[in-house]
């Protein structure tokens, strides 16, 4: 270990063990999920910074929405999210969930991602490289160090607001809502 | 141009006489026909071998007022010749009120596809055993791939329509 994080270590533990052990939940929407292979095998093995992924999202607490979100996906992306455990952290991957990207025209595709659910920290890129996903996890280091990365306690505290723009766009939501402040 | 196409349009044009056949590149048969026509057209092409329904296409001529729709066919054989063939039969359909008949009982993987066209240009399949939604999650006024259909118009309203989530929380501090 490094002598100089022993400091660190001992003042805050919990900080640390969050940010060493990322369990990523790979959301396979569009082209984005082809970088994920190699990004987590052999070649440039996102274990050495403590990403891993895992099955399901009640184990996971990265979450990575990899390209372009259609209404469709938008449901499931919603339902995953709220099934992680706290702390949770949402990476949005390429400029599709930024803007839209390409598709800021489609009549299928939502633009922001962020009406709906509290992102963290965005990827930007057409197609972002596979390091790009290191430097995203190093930022998120120093954000968790400066208690920046509180995009589930703003998912909390303004879930009325996410819940109603989830329903203006999706009609009726068929799960009861995750916080009482409806 | 092959003895297989060849042939198979000599067979078509003397088989049915409202159809026409053209051979329109190298290992491709187009044929136009009416409406009414595509069944018993289909079902001769399926009769002599061309059994592989690849895909259902449609065009939206919005000028002529008129929707094309493409079957385009395959067949499944030994024969290299018959093999490469694609056949495109096509037909035109006025684009208020668009119905036609369902190919689901000459070849049953035309289901999905029929189910798309309904979506996505608003034509509806006869005898069809189910036409639900297939891809798309919201009710559209105009089916979204027809040419009329403005999707900028309709990101502006719909998605832009939509606040970001701090704007929305400033907004109801401040009242």
């Amino acid at each position: 270990m490094d002598r100089n994080k022993i400091g660190k270590w001992l003042r805050s533990p919990g900080k640390m063990g969050q940010k060493y052990s990322l369990h990523a939940l790979y959301f396979c929407t569009g082209c984005g999920i082809i970088e994920i292979p190699p990004t987590i095998t052999a070649r440039w093995d996102a274990e050495r910074f403590g990403v891993i992924p895992v099955a399901t999202p009640r184990q996971a607490n990265l979450f990575l929405v990899t390209g372009y979100v259609s209404l469709k996906t938008l449901r499931p992306i919603i339902r995953s999210y709220e099934q992680m455990p706290e702390p949770k952290y949402m990476v949005g991957f390429g400029s599709c969930p930024i803007n839209g990207g390409m598709y800021w025209d489609s009549y299928n595709t939502i633009k922001h991602l962020d009406k709906y659910i509290a992102v963290d920290g965005w990827i930007a890129g057409c197609m972002p490289r596979p390091e790009a996903v290191f430097v995203a996890v190093t930022h998120l280091w120093t954000l968790i160090d400066k208690g920046m990365a509180d995009g589930y306690k703003r998912y909390r505290e303004n879930y009325r607001y996410y819940r109603e723009n989830q329903e203006k766009i999706l009609g009726k939501l068929e799960w009861p809502p995750l916080f009482s402040n409806v | 141009m092959n003895d297989t196409a060849k042939s198979l349009k000599e067979n078509l044009l003397s088989s049915f006489d409202d159809i026409q056949a053209e051979i329109t590149d190298e290992q491709r048969l187009t044929i136009l026909c009416k409406d009414d026509s595509v069944i018993p057209v289909l079902n001769f092409l399926n009769s002599s071998g061309y059994d592989h329904l690849a895909l259902i296409s449609c065009v939206d001529w919005i000028k002529d007022n008129e929707l094309e729709v493409v079957y385009i066919l395959n067949a499944y054989t030994e024969d290299r010749e018959k093999g490469k063939m694609n056949i495109l039969v096509k037909t035109k359909i006025a684009r208020e009120k668009p119905e036609l008949q369902t190919v689901t009982n000459i070849f049953e993987n035309a289901e999905p596809y029929e189910r798309e066209l309904h979506e996505l240009f608003g034509i509806h399949f006869k005898g069809h055993p189910g036409l639900t939604p297939l891809f798309l999650e919201r009710e559209y006024e105009i089916p979204p791939f027809r040419k009329d259909f403005d999707t900028r118009k309709y990101v502006q309203e719909v998605f832009n329509g939509i606040p970001f989530v701090e704007d929305k929380k400033g907004k109801n501090e401040r009242t």
